[in-house]
């Protein structure tokens, strides 16, 4: 889901947009930190097989098909950081090339599938590979569509673009769970296709303890609760936080753009918490 | 494939042609935030921002056509979501979307339209913007049309052998590990070739030109049109 320019207002899209910039550089430098000059053509190379890889088409029954989206798909075989960058050029290429996504709502683009999307498709895997390959391979490519989609969704409901109000949200979520569903059903085939013509292209995570599946579980659970909460109710909540940390903030415009920065920062705390939580795990354990 | 006409568009030559690539893009910066911060009412805005790009566009000396055609791509999305403000009761809102869109989409189009993207890969990166993801982007845009005709031949492979039997979720899956696997195998040729000549770590990047007068006076005259329309209309 690329959201094009127009739709998202300037007080979601410039947060965005500047935090995409240090986070996309950030990611960058780890990226090419973690792994040698021969990664960049092979970053190159994965973005234009994600690019064709969409146009296979995958029967999922009732004369309909889906494709593959990749943020999952991607970070399994790439590892995160690359996974963000390689996703991050796609959203580049698509937006200026093919005028597929908008330029100012790149950052937003880019925060919820290269960035949220990427990370969300990598934890399921990282916790709970060694125990469950199948169900790990299958969450990672169902929560990484889901995430992207309500983050999407959340941005465009705070930008005042909303569904009628006889339109039942749980009508939305469920095409969003159908496609989340489609998408972990084609990682499991592809990731499984691409193993078995060579297993050392699938990054193999370590196996991690025993109270990683609790923690993978509830990760998961706070980046799809958040972004539902985010689409239905937090506008609100939200905004009161901000009330509370910035009382004296009387501009409307300054208010929202409080908002969509608390909102995001939000996310933020939570996403680097768990990860520097999984961190410090691994290293005692 | 179709993708290819805007490149080819980009090394034609004219006014807009000529300009620097940091500047067109400071251009776009510049319009794109005046058309996303003019209210859903101000039509009259939205008709001068159309006047302006229809400048650039003759500027440009590309086929309006074509132009029109590809902006038009955005609208199938811009659409939907368009009629469902409609229908929640904002006609004026959904309006705006289409227009607000389709304008910002016409702009990107008139940039990458002009300017071939190694010198605006050029210009991003003497403006700041990490280099690893810049290299990323240029491989992503080089190989991109390789590989899609390799996944084209291999699905013509696969239907001249069975027909109307091609489908099937495990066949899919088979051909996205194939895709891999070659394009995996096509990463590693690059890597070689690179080393074969006498790759040593370090990527070039094009140095861009010095900014012309004729680059400041476009820059200041977009920046003055937009203010003018987006404070005053």
């Amino acid at each position: 889901m690329h959201i094009p320019d127009g739709f998202l207002s300037p007080s979601v899209w410039a947060p965005l947009d500047i935090a995409a910039l240090p986070g996309v550089a950030w990611v960058a430098r780890r990226a090419r930190l973690e792994t040698e000059d021969r990664s960049i053509p092979l970053m190159g190379v994965m973005g234009a097989f994600v690019f064709a890889a969409q146009m296979i088409n995958f029967p999922v029954g009732l004369g309909t098909s889906g494709h593959l989206v990749g943020g999952a798909l991607l970070s399994i075989a790439l590892g995160p950081a690359a996974a963000s960058v390689v996703m991050t050029a796609i959203l580049v290429v698509q937006a200026f090339v093919f005028q597929d996504g908008g330029i100012m709502a790149l950052g937003a683009n880019v925060f919820n599938m290269a960035i949220a999307g990427v990370l969300a498709g990598y934890i399921p895997y990282r916790f709970l590979n060694a125990r469950w390959r199948t169900g790990a391979i299958f969450f990672a490519g169902m929560l990484s569509v889901l995430t992207s989609a309500l983050l999407a969704l959340s941005e465009l409901w705070v930008s005042g673009v909303r569904l009628p109000n006889d339109l039942p949200l749980w009508l939305t979520l469920g095409l969003f769970v159908l496609n989340g569903l489609l998408e972990g059903a084609i990682t499991v085939a592809a990731v499984g296709a691409i193993g078995r013509l060579n297993p050392t292209w699938i990054q193999q995570p370590e196996p991690s303890n025993a109270r990683a599946k609790a923690v993978f579980a509830s990760a998961a659970l706070l980046l799809v609760v958040f972004g539902i909460l985010l689409a239905s109710e937090a506008p609100d909540a939200i905004q009161r936080l901000t009330n509370i940390s910035l009382p004296e903030v009387s501009s409307a415009w300054l208010h929202k753009a409080g908002a969509g920065l608390g909102g995001m920062a939000l996310i933020f705390v939570a996403c680097a918490l768990t990860s520097r939580f999984f961190a410090r795990r691994q290293r005692s354990a | 494939m179709h993708h290819v006409v805007v490149e080819r568009w980009s090394r034609l030559d004219s006014f807009l042609h000529s300009l620097d690539a940091r500047v067109k893009f400071g251009a776009l910066l510049v319009f794109l935030i005046a058309v996303s911060t003019t209210p859903v009412t101000a039509q009259l805005a939205f008709g001068a921002y159309a006047v302006l790009l229809a400048v650039a566009a003759l500027g440009s000396r590309l086929p309006l056509t074509g132009l029109l055609s590809r902006a038009a791509l955005v609208l199938p999305f811009t659409g939907t979501f368009a009629l469902m403000t409609w229908w929640a009761g904002n006609p004026e809102r959904a309006l705006a979307l289409a227009e607000k869109s389709f304008l910002s989409g016409f702009a990107a189009l008139l940039l990458i339209g002009t300017t071939p993207l190694t010198k605006l890969v050029a210009g991003l990166d003497s403006l700041g913007a990490p280099r690893a993801l810049l290299l990323v982007i240029q491989f992503l845009y080089r190989y991109l049309f390789v590989i899609s005709e390799e996944a084209q031949h291999m699905r013509m492979a696969a239907s001249s052998r069975m027909g109307s039997a091609v489908g099937g979720r495990r066949m899919a899956a088979g051909a996205v590990g194939v895709l891999f696997a070659r394009s995996s195998e096509r990463a590693e040729g690059i890597y070689q070739a690179m080393l074969a000549r006498g790759f040593q770590g370090h990527y070039p990047m094009a140095a861009p030109p010095s900014i012309m007068p004729r680059d400041a006076i476009f820059f200041a005259s977009t920046l003055v049109f937009c203010a003018a329309v987006r404070f005053a209309l």
